[in-house]
């Protein structure tokens, strides 16, 4: 047999095992990722039974701090917040959650990640192939490597999740909380000016997942979380736009506790709050009646 | 153009096309033409003078083997390396040195100001002006004969695997390559993909992926604790490792399928158990060109103890200035100088078992690595008080997950160049082939290959990222 002849032959084998080990590794793999606690291998799981769900960007993750949740209501709580989770993504995982889980009662939202572009999308990538939604929005995003992804399946599962999933294997990652305090030079700082810049696709997110809520009936919470410290230049006009996109009623509401907590040993900077700051709302919410369903929440209290 | 591009993906079928399709002088045209088109996707501009570079080489060789007067030939000698450093010396020295006569001017109290030129460093200038000075000095001592085919040369020069970041191949080696067709081999494509994707696996999968880790604890050495800047320097070791020797794979791997053999540039070299034995492993090409063509011309080992640690400080402080235009460079040039140095005082006096070895020499490399790495000697202050003043825990590192891969994937480097090396050395015992076993039977081969891609696949970063050795 000729050297080009064999040489043909071989790359016809190494490509056929290449793509043979793609598939059989990408479907093992996938197998694991869904069997993980993190928690989004748990929403595509499926079969959970939380009565709040509790969506955002890192504010939302270190202002609802989900097992004080279910200490303070006694009801099931289950956070799906992550850093640069925009309510464009939130919007895909929520639905995603609504088919796949038991219907939850009260949804709660932190909307300043309408500031946030989403860059966790990136990171998301290995539940695209368990969700269209997120697949979809993925492929809007990055078309070259989602067309890469459906020729080699193990490419989506290159993801810090997934190496975080097998971290949760065993693991609940529900107790995730920032416990540092607000550095000394902090405290002492003059405000920082903050103005909110939206993203307009966030914005209609918003409005869908409103929507959504209404149509399943499930409450829905829109909640600014506390900042430390910070002169709001445009509040009314982003308060406005959510208010337009969300039309609040008696099911759906918003809250604004940007300026609800002035105690520095409360944040752990100037954006997030601490375990103590994170109870100290918490408990804010339970007196505003947030986390009552119903009908029976308090009204926007401070909006 | 980069190993890592898309655009390289598309570049190198064409070029195999084409290659494959010809043959004679029609083959070197179409090696010339496309290796000027990868140089040219970076800065066109520049290929002149890479073009100009080989022609004044190409014809002071012949010069050099006609002419029989000594003196005449020491002149056009001298007038080659006076041209090749001469434009290693602007295109990369000249800011460096007229900033640093400034700083030492104002030192001594002179009022003197240096508005840095903006001096473009043509990629790869490092490497192809010591393979042309190689090879008039070759010509001059007439251990080479002077080659008589412009085209010929002027592709030894350009060809696109080594072109930018080496290995730096020698006319010694490579012209003699080009004076045949290679005819397709199916051994040496298997062998030649082999080292491709093991060289894809460290760039892409470890080094890109080590690469960000370490840019901020550089970057800001004051926020990181004892712990995290002891570990990124660690992990630097690995970076620069991984990012120049997969570049070295790639570029050996392409020349072998195509049917050339560049020698090796990195044997294991973290398992070194002196720094004489790190520097016949760490890039090899350079190491050994450093030693033929500057030490041993000092006078190498032969002028007695002290003539002998003269000649390595100054070798080894050369070879550190020839990697970057900073003091930075000469410092990690020094301090491996120091150690060759204090090797060959301690001679054989100091016996140690093997790991520690292995251990105190890798230790030392990463301090040197230090200076390598840091812009400036704050920076390495920094990074050095910071480790040494301990304070915070492992505890406190961010990026656990990332760290972890990267780890992990060290971790797979070593086990697989340690049992290779094992495997080896039996080999050698039982008189069979030293490459490394059983990557020379074709199962072993196709799953290995199947191994690098699907590790790609699942480890791999795919930002871009330029070689290291790029800016060398």
């Amino acid at each position: 047999m000729s050297d080009v002849r064999k040489g043909l032959i071989w790359i016809a084998a190494f490509v056929l095992v290449v793509l043979a080990g793609d598939r059989l590794f990408a479907w093992l793999a996938q197998r694991v990722l869904v069997r993980s606690q993190f928690r989004y291998s748990r929403l595509y799981r499926g079969g959970n039974d939380a009565e709040i769900v509790i969506l955002g960007d890192s504010r939302g993750v270190n202002s609802f701090y989900a097992p004080a949740i279910e200490k303070l209501t006694g009801r099931r709580a289950f956070n799906l917040s992550y850093n640069s989770l925009s309510p464009e993504i939130a919007e895909a995982l929520l639905l995603d959650h609504l088919d796949r889980n038991a219907k939850p009662k009260i949804v709660i939202l932190e909307f300043t990640s309408a500031i946030v572009s989403g860059e966790v999308l990136t990171e998301l990538r290995p539940y695209a192939g368990l969700s269209p939604r997120l697949m979809a929005l993925y492929t809007r995003k990055h078309p070259y490597a989602a067309r890469a992804g459906r020729v080699f399946h193990l490419l989506p599962l290159n993801s810090g999740f997934y190496i975080e999933a097998l971290h949760y294997m065993r693991r609940d990652d529900q107790d995730w909380i920032m416990r540092s305090a607000l550095p000394p030079e902090a405290r002492t700082a003059p405000a920082a000016i903050w103005r909110f810049k939206p993203f307009p696709q966030n914005i209609a997110a918003l409005g869908r997942i409103a929507d959504a809520l209404r149509r399943r009936g499930i409450e829905g919470r829109f909640v600014i979380a506390p900042y430390y410290q910070k002169h709001f230049m445009n509040m009314p006009q982003f308060l406005g736009l959510v208010e337009h996109a969300v039309d609040p009623d008696e099911h759906v509401r918003i809250y604004n506790y940007a300026d609800a907590i002035d105690d520095p040993g409360a944040f752990a900077d100037t954006v997030h709050l601490n375990e103590t700051g994170s109870l100290i709302l918490l408990k804010m919410l339970q007196r505003d009646g947030v986390f009552a369903a119903g009908g029976m929440a308090g009204p926007g209290a401070r909006f | 153009m980069l190993f890592n591009s898309f655009a390289f993906l598309v570049f190198l079928p064409a070029f195999m096309l084409c290659y494959w399709a010809t043959s004679g002088r029609t083959r070197l045209w179409v090696m010339l033409v496309f290796s000027i088109g990868f140089y040219a996707w970076w800065d066109w501009r520049f290929v002149f003078l890479l073009l100009f570079s080989s022609v004044v080489d190409f014809s002071l060789g012949i010069l050099l083997e006609n002419e029989q007067g000594d003196a005449i030939r020491r002149r056009l000698i001298v007038l080659s390396v006076a041209v090749n450093l001469g434009f290693l010396g602007f295109f990369k020295y000249f800011n460096f040195f007229a900033d640093s006569a400034a700083r030492l001017s104002r030192s001594m109290g002179l009022h003197v100001t240096y508005d840095a030129l903006k001096i473009v460093l043509p990629v790869g200038i490092s490497f192809y002006v010591f393979k042309t000075m190689s090879y008039t000095i070759d010509v001059y001592r007439r251990t080479e004969k002077a080659e008589r085919d412009l085209l010929k040369f002027t592709t030894f020069v350009v060809f696109f695997p080594e072109l930018v970041a080496g290995p730096i191949v020698r006319a010694s080696r490579m012209l003699p390559q080009l004076q045949r067709d290679h005819a397709f081999d199916y051994e040496r494509m298997v062998s030649g993909l082999t080292l491709v994707l093991s060289g894809y696996v460290r760039k892409v999968a470890i080094a890109d992926s080590i690469a960000p880790l370490v840019d901020i604890r550089f970057a800001h050495p004051e926020a990181h604790s004892s712990v995290s800047l002891l570990l990124g320097v660690y992990l630097y070791a690995f970076q620069i490792y991984c990012d120049f020797s997969g570049y070295s794979n790639i570029a050996i791997g392409l020349a072998r399928i195509l049917g050339f053999d560049f020698g090796i540039n990195f044997d294991r070299p973290y398992f070194s158990r002196g720094f004489s034995e790190f520097w016949s492993r760490w890039h090899i090409s350079l190491s050994s060109w450093l030693r033929d063509y500057l030490y041993i011309p000092l006078g190498g080992s032969r002028g007695g103890a002290w003539l002998t640690y003269r000649n390595l400080m100054l070798t080894m402080l050369l070879g550190g200035l020839w990697h970057g235009a900073n003091w930075t460079f000469v410092a990690w040039g020094a301090l491996h100088g120091l150690y060759l140095v204090a090797q060959r005082m301690m001679g054989g006096r100091v016996r140690l078992p093997a790991v520690v070895q292995v251990f105190v020499v890798f230790n030392l490399t990463c301090f040197a690595w230090i200076f390598f790495r840091s812009p400036s000697f704050d920076v390495a202050w920094q990074v050095i008080s910071g480790i040494a003043h301990y304070h915070g825990s492992l505890l406190d590192i961010d990026n656990r997950w990332k760290i972890l891969k990267c780890v992990v994937l060290i971790g797979g480097l070593l086990a697989f160049e340690w049992s290779g090396g094992l495997l080896a050395r039996r080999n050698d015992r039982n008189g069979r082939r030293a490459e490394s076993p059983p990557l020379h039977r074709n199962g072993w081969r196709l799953a290995f290959c199947a191994a690098c891609v699907w590790v790609i696949l699942i480890f791999g970063t795919f930002s871009g990222l330029n070689f290291i050795y790029f800016q060398f």
